[in-house]
C-alpha cells in the first residue's frame, strides 16, 4: 500500500493553485462585502458596514431585475441548447454526405473568443450596415433595431449564446450517444417498443449522466455571461440585457463600488449554488435508489 | 550674382545650417537623455482615437528611433482603457508607464493621487528635461490638467470642440433651398436655435424619403446601453438650453429643483424632450450610436447635420478613403435657446463640450523617467502641426498659424478657426471627483428614456433623486 504522503504530494499543486486563485480571493471578496469601499468617495477608505450591503441588495430594483433577466436568459439558452444539441448529436450519429465537413463547421463557434463573438454579432446587427436588419426587413418587414427594442435585444443575446455554445452540447451528447450499449435498444425493438418508448425509457436514462453534467456546465456558464452581451448590447437597450454578470461588472469597475459589488458577487454565487442544488435534487437525488 | 543675391544666399545658408544644427542638437538631446534607459520598454494605454492613433503610429516610432526606448502602445475602447488604467493604478501593479487621462476623469485621479507631478519631476531631474518642451506654449486648455498648485499632471495631447457639422452640398443646393423656404418660410442655413434645427432635421428626413436616399435629418448619439448618450445630453445638449454642470449645484451637490439643483428643471426637461424627439429624424442606428458611430454615420452621408466630436472633423472632411462627404462639410456653433448665448458671453455658462485628453505617468510606473521623456517628446511644438492636420486637435497656440493647418482649415470650412476663435464658448467637464460614479448611477434613466420605457420628464426626476442619493452615499452631499 502506498503512503498517503504520496497522494498529498500529487494533490499539492492543485491545492496550492485552488488556494491562491480560488480560496484566498473568495475570502477577500467576503471580507470586502462587509465594508463600504469606493476609492472615489469623499472617504476612500474601507468603512465597516456590517451587513448593510446585503440589506441594500434586497431593495435594489436593478439588482433584482438583473437576477430576473439572467434567470430568463439562462432558462431559454440552456433549454434550447439541450434540445438543438441533442438533435444535432442524433444527426451526427447517422451517415450523410459531407458529414465530416459539416461537423467541423458546426464546431467552429467554439473556437471563437466570446468577445469576438459579441463583436461579430454586433456588426451583423447594426442597422444600415449589418445583414440581419436588412434581410429581416426585406423578407419579413421587421424593423430590427437592437438599440430601440428590448425584446429584440433579449432574443438576440439568447440566439447568439445558442449559436456559440450549442456545439459544446452537441459534442458532449455525441460522446454520450456513441458510448451507449446497443443491446438494450435491440432488446426493446425485439419486444415491440415504439420510438417514443425507446427514447423515454432507454435513451434518456442512459444519457442522463451526460445530460445532467452538460446542463450544469451550461447553466453555470449562462448565469455568469458577460463578454458577448457587453460587446453586443452593453446591457441595453435601457437595462433590458443587463444580466447579473454585466451588472456586477458595472458596479465594481466603472462605478468602483467595491464593497457593494463584493456583496453582490457573493449573493450571486449563493444563488447559483442554490439553483444548482435544486436542480440536482430535482433531477438526480429525488428518487431514492433501491438498495 | 549681385549683392542682394549674395546676401540672400548667405542668409539662406545660415538659416539652413541653423535649422539642421537645431535638429541635430534636438536629436542629440533625446539620445543623451535616454542613454540610461536605452533598450527598455515602456507601456501605455489609450483610447483608440485619431489623436492617440497618431501618437502611436507616428510619434512613438519617431521617439523610439531617436532614443532606443521601446514603446508598447495599446489603443483600445473607451471602457477598456479606463478599466485597465484604473485597475493598474488602484492596485499599484505598475503595468503602465503612461495612461490616457480624459479631461473629465483627472479630478478623480488627482483626488486619489494616482499621477506623477510632471512639472516637479522635471525640476527634480534636469537631465531629462528637454529644452524643446515649453509648457507655456500650450493653449489654456492645459489648465485642465494642472493641480491646485499650478503644476502639470497630464501632458495635453488632444483638445477639440464638439461641433455642429452640416452638409454644405445640401444646404447650398438651390433647389433644396427653394423647397425648404417654401415649406418653413425662412432661408436654409445652419440652425441658430433648436426649433430651426428640428425643422431642418424634419425637412431632410422627408427629402431622403421622397428621393429614395439613405438620408436622415440628424444624427443622435443615443446608444441605449453606453454612456455616450448620457454624455451627449449633459455635455452638448443641456448646456444649449442653459443647464450646466450636469444640472448639479456645485456648492451643495443638489440635483433636484427642490434642493437647488437643475437636473430636473423645466429647461432640462425641455432639452431632453427635444433631444429624444430628434430620434424620429435620425438614422436607425442612432440608438446604438456612440461617438464613433455618429461620426461614421455622418461620414457615410446618412445625415444632413450632426453634433460630432471635432477630432473626427479632419478625416470626415478630407479623407476620401474613409468618408463619402469630403469637401461637403460645414462647421458651425451649436444652436442655442434664447438667452443662453448672453449667459455664456457673461461667463455664466458654456455652449458645449471642449473635449480633450492628456497622457499622465502613474505613481506605480516602473519607468517614470523614460515615460516623462516620451511625454515631453509629444509635448514639443515641433510635432504639433502634422498631428493637428491629421487628428484635428490643437494643444499649442502657434499651431493655428502654420500654413499647413491653415490649408486644412480651408478644407474643413473653418473648423480650426472656429476652435481658435470660439473655443472660449466651450468648456471641459466640470471638476467632479465622482464623475464615473455618478454617471453610472444615473445613466440608466437616460437609456430608459431613449427606449421610451419612461418619459424624458420621468427620467430626469428619477435621475435627479438618484444623483442626490448617490452623492450622499459617497459622502459629498450632506443632507
Amino acid at each position: 500500500m502506498r503512503s498517503p504522503v504520496t497522494g498529498w504530494l500529487f494533490l499539492a499543486p492543485t491545492i496550492l493553485v485552488l488556494t491562491v486563485f480560488g480560496f484566498v480571493p473568495f475570502i477577500y471578496v467576503a471580507f470586502v462585502g462587509f465594508f463600504d469601499w469606493n476609492p472615489f468617495a469623499a472617504n476612500p477608505d474601507l468603512v465597516f458596514a456590517g451587513v448593510n450591503n446585503y440589506r441594500r441588495l434586497v431593495f435594489d430594483n436593478q439588482f433584482l431585475r438583473s437576477i430576473g433577466l439572467t434567470l430568463q436568459f439562462t432558462f431559454w439558452v440552456v433549454l434550447s441548447q439541450l434540445i438543438i444539441g441533442y438533435l444535432l448529436a442524433q444527426l451526427f450519429m447517422r451517415d450523410f454526405p459531407l458529414k465530416g465537413l459539416f461537423r467541423t463547421i458546426h464546431t467552429l463557434p467554439l473556437l471563437v473568443a466570446p468577445i469576438a463573438v459579441g463583436a461579430a454579432w454586433r456588426l451583423l446587427c447594426v442597422p444600415g450596415l449589418g445583414p440581419l436588419p436588412y434581410y429581416l426587413n426585406r423578407w419579413f418587414g421587421i424593423d430590427f433595431r437592437l438599440g430601440s427594442f428590448e425584446h429584440q435585444a433579449f432574443i438576440t443575446t439568447v440566439v447568439m449564446d445558442i449559436w456559440h455554445w450549442t456545439p459544446l452540447v452537441t459534442l458532449t451528447l455525441l460522446a454520450g450517444l456513441s458510448a451507449m450499449p446497443k443491446e438494450p435498444f435491440e432488446s426493446a425493438q425485439v419486444d415491440g417498443a415504439n420510438r417514443w418508448q425507446i427514447f423515454w425509457h432507454i435513451m434518456l436514462p442512459l444519457l442522463k449522466p451526460v445530460l445532467i453534467t452538460t446542463t450544469f456546465i451550461r447553466l453555470m456558464d449562462a448565469l455568469r455571461t458577460v463578454d458577448e452581451v457587453w460587446m453586443l448590447t452593453g446591457g441595453g437597450p435601457g437595462t433590458a440585457t443587463r444580466y447579473i454578470g454585466l451588472h456586477i461588472w458595472r458596479v465594481v469597475f466603472p462605478q468602483t463600488d467595491y464593497g457593494y459589488g463584493a456583496a453582490m458577487s457573493l449573493m450571486t454565487l449563493y444563488l447559483t449554488i442554490m439553483l444548482c442544488w435544486f436542480l440536482y435534487v430535482g433531477l438526480v437525488a429525488r428518487k431514492p435508489r433501491a438498495s | 550674382m549681385n549683392r542682394r543675391g549674395l546676401l540672400s544666399a548667405a542668409a539662406l545658408a545660415v538659416l539652413m545650417s541653423t535649422t539642421s544644427f537645431n535638429a541635430f542638437a534636438d536629436d542629440a538631446f533625446w539620445a543623451k537623455a535616454a542613454e540610461p534607459y536605452k533598450g527598455i520598454t515602456i507601456r501605455g494605454v489609450s483610447e483608440s482615437t485619431p489623436s492617440s492613433n497618431y501618437a502611436k503610429d507616428v510619434l512613438a516610432k519617431e521617439f523610439s528611433e531617436k532614443t532606443g526606448i521601446n514603446i508598447q502602445f495599446e489603443t483600445t475602447s473607451w471602457d477598456q482603457m479606463y478599466d485597465k488604467a484604473i485597475k493598474d493604478m488602484e492596485a499599484g501593479s505598475g503595468i503602465y508607464d503612461f495612461v490616457y487621462i480624459e479631461q473629465d476623469i483627472i479630478y478623480s485621479y488627482l483626488s486619489r493621487d494616482f499621477l506623477v507631478n510632471i512639472t516637479q519631476s522635471l525640476k527634480d531631474n534636469p537631465s531629462i528635461a528637454s529644452p524643446t518642451f515649453k509648457p507655456e506654449e500650450f493653449t489654456t486648455f492645459a489648465n485642465y490638467f494642472k493641480g491646485e498648485n499650478g503644476d502639470l499632471y497630464g501632458m495635453p495631447m488632444e483638445a477639440f470642440i464638439k461641433t455642429y457639422l452640416y452638409r454644405t452640398d445640401l444646404f447650398e443646393d438651390a433647389a433644396v433651398k427653394e423647397q425648404f423656404k417654401a415649406k418653413y418660410g425662412w432661408d436654409l442655413a445652419p440652425a441658430k436655435d433648436h426649433k430651426q434645427y428640428r425643422e431642418i432635421a424634419e425637412f431632410f428626413t422627408q427629402y431622403g424619403q421622397d428621393n429614395d436616399l439613405e438620408l436622415w435629418g440628424t444624427t443622435v448619439q443615443a446608444s441605449s446601453g453606453h454612456p455616450a448618450s448620457f454624455y451627449e445630453f449633459v455635455e452638448s445638449i443641456a448646456p444649449t438650453f442653459g443647464v450646466y454642470n450636469w444640472g448639479l449645484n456645485t456648492e451643495t451637490w443638489a440635483a433636484t429643483v427642490e434642493n437647488g439643483g437643475t437636473m430636473n428643471s423645466d429647461k432640462a426637461k425641455e432639452a431632453l424632450n427635444w433631444w429624444i424627439g430628434n430620434l424620429q429624424y435620425a438614422p436607425p442606428e442612432s440608438t446604438s450610436s456612440t461617438w464613433d458611430e455618429v461620426a461614421a454615420s455622418f461620414s457615410a452621408g446618412r445625415a444632413a447635420q450632426a453634433f460630432v466630436y471635432g477630432e473626427n472633423t479632419a478625416w470626415i472632411a478630407t479623407d476620401d478613403t474613409k468618408s463619402t462627404v469630403v469637401g461637403k462639410v460645414g462647421v458651425a456653433l451649436p444652436p442655442v435657446a434664447p438667452g443662453v448665448m448672453e449667459e455664456i458671453e457673461a461667463g455664466k455658462g458654456y455652449i458645449g463640450y471642449y473635449d480633450g485628453g492628456a497622457f499622465g505617468v502613474p505613481h506605480s510606473s516602473k519607468n517614470k523617467e523614460a515615460a516623462l521623456l516620451f511625454l515631453q517628446y509629444i509635448g514639443q511644438d515641433s510635432v504639433q502641426v502634422d498631428w493637428a492636420v491629421n487628428a484635428a486637435r490643437v494643444t499649442h497656440q502657434t499651431t493655428y498659424d502654420d500654413p499647413r493647418v491653415q490649408e486644412q482649415d480651408q478644407k474643413t470650412n473653418g473648423y480650426y478657426t472656429l476652435m481658435r476663435d470660439q473655443g472660449k464658448l466651450f468648456a471641459g467637464a466640470p471638476a467632479f471627483p465622482f464623475h464615473g460614479q455618478l454617471r453610472e448611477a444615473i445613466a440608466p434613466f437616460f437609456y430608459d428614456a431613449i427606449t421610451g420605457s419612461i418619459t424624458p420628464d420621468e427620467a430626469l426626476d428619477r435621475a435627479a433623486a438618484r444623483a442626490e442619493e448617490e452623492l450622499t452615499r459617497l459622502g459629498y452631499r450632506k443632507n
